[in-house]
């Protein structure tokens, strides 16, 4: 290793390399592929290498393109997935997805990256069968380089600024598709304010998907659904906030053939998935405090009576902030992947966009 | 090998630290309000007021997990003790 200068080392050893990543801190536990200035420049493409989305929290390094082509090679990436990060990382760095508080939480909420739009067939993002596991590249690649440049310019590493008591596995990579063929409602950026046909990411911090047995009819399925959204043990039901359903095409198809649309399932399930005050309060006096906290400014309206044990509160405030996709095999189970209460984490939607060529 | 590197190197100007204080009889203390224990902030605030005989200014973060406006920061800094969080 000779010449180190502010933005690039020579080093000719490949596994030297590799050990002097682990070294200084710059990955996650696992190897990544080495960013020579060659597949970095690639990924720029031309592009205005010195741009910055801005400050990446908590520590604030500037997500500068050239930084983000870093961590993008890092991670796998080849340059027609490097738009997907761009816009995975502005949709992270929008007031409501509250980033800053999402990785330093105690609690173990990671932020999601959704992808829409036949971008997602083009690269083949997987949004099928085992969509939340491993296989494809884009899912994994795109997933990893937003899970590295999180770590690597905003500095959200465990024991230091990530206070997550659990944390899960899609710290690592945390980025999947929706299916839009064998689906029949709109897509997610649809529903979101897109255009059909457009290229959209939505991201949404949330716990690991939770699996729900789910077959049968619109009443049955529903019927565990709701269940399963209301856990005592998740943050929605004491705090509000948003949730996310990932229902299979099967389950969709099913609710369809029955003149479901996916509002109405949506309303049934905040209708229905809610907990009783008197259950929330057996949890104990930290939870009480949350919601308190929550009532006092205005996240809770009077509409419900905290001073009534009956009360049934709802996991949302409204019906939507349940948010709904279609994704995975044609089998019986779906998911809940509850969100991070109140605090933020919430869902946004930013287009995948061409960057202008310098 | 040109390899690239991931992070951003940051450079800090160097911060100076503020005189010690004597007591808080008389000063101005800002508490920033995180909204997650409203009652055990006001106590705290009860105690500097009459216990230490602060002169306390109160701020209210808009959310306790993000960080605080600009403005905010702009005018609890404008004390000479600033409490910019209690535990929970």
């Amino acid at each position: 290793m000779d010449n180190d200068n502010a933005d690039s080392l020579q080093i000719d050893d490949y596994e030297q390399a590799v050990e002097l990543f682990y070294e200084r801190g710059w990955t996650d536990g696992l190897p990544v592929v080495l960013p020579t200035r060659r597949l970095v420049d690639a990924m720029i493409a031309g592009r205005d290498r010195n741009e910055s989305l801005g400050p990446v929290p908590p520590k604030g390094g500037e997500a500068t393109l050239e930084k983000l082509a870093i961590n993008a090679v890092m991670g796998g990436c080849r340059p027609e997935h490097f738009p997907i990060v761009i816009a995975a990382i502005e949709a992270m760095m929008t007031p409501e997805h509250n980033l800053n508080g999402v990785t330093q939480t105690t609690h173990m909420c990671v932020s999601l990256a959704i992808v829409n739009g036949p971008i997602a067939k083009a690269l083949n993002f997987n949004s099928r069968d085992g969509v939340f596991g491993n296989g494809y590249r884009s899912n994994g690649a795109v997933g990893r380089a937003i899970r590295l440049a999180i770590w690597n310019l905003g500095g959200a590493v465990p024991w230091d600024t990530d206070k997550a008591t659990l944390s899960h596995p899609g710290e690592y990579a945390f980025c999947i598709a929706e299916e839009e063929e064998d689906n029949p409602w709109e897509p997610l950026h649809v529903e979101r304010g897109f255009a059909a046909g457009s290229n959209a990411v939505t991201v949404f911090a949330c716990e690991g998907p939770h699996s729900i047995l789910c077959h049968g009819t619109p009443e049955e399925m529903l019927h565990g659904l709701t269940d399963s959204i209301c856990s005592l043990g998740n943050n929605n039901v004491h705090m509000g906030g948003q949730t996310l359903v990932v229902l299979n095409p099967l389950n969709a198809e099913e609710f369809a053939k029955r003149g479901w649309s996916k509002n109405e399932v949506r309303q049934y399930l905040w209708e229905n998935a809610r907990r009783s005050l008197s259950d929330i309060k057996a949890c104990g006096i930290v939870h009480q405090q949350f919601r308190n906290a929550q009532q006092e400014t205005g996240r809770y309206p009077f509409r419900y009576n905290l001073d009534n044990p009956t009360t049934m509160v709802p996991v949302t405030q409204k019906p939507e902030d349940i948010h709904i996709i279609v994704a995975g095999g044609r089998t019986y189970f779906a998911a809940v992947l509850p969100g991070w209460g109140s605090f933020g984490g919430y869902a946004a939607t930013v287009p995948i966009r061409q960057l202008p060529l310098k | 090998m040109d390899i690239m590197i991931p992070v951003w190197q940051k450079i800090s100007a160097p911060q100076i630290a503020a005189k010690d204080l004597q007591g808080l009889k008389g000063s101005k203390v800002a508490i920033i309000d995180d909204n997650f224990d409203v009652p055990f902030t006001s106590h705290l605030e009860k105690l500097l007021r009459e216990v230490h005989g602060a002169l306390v200014e109160r701020f209210v973060k808009p959310l306790g997990t993000a960080p605080s406006p600009k403005s905010l920061i702009e005018a609890a800094a404008k004390s000479r003790v600033a409490i910019v969080g209690i535990g929970l």
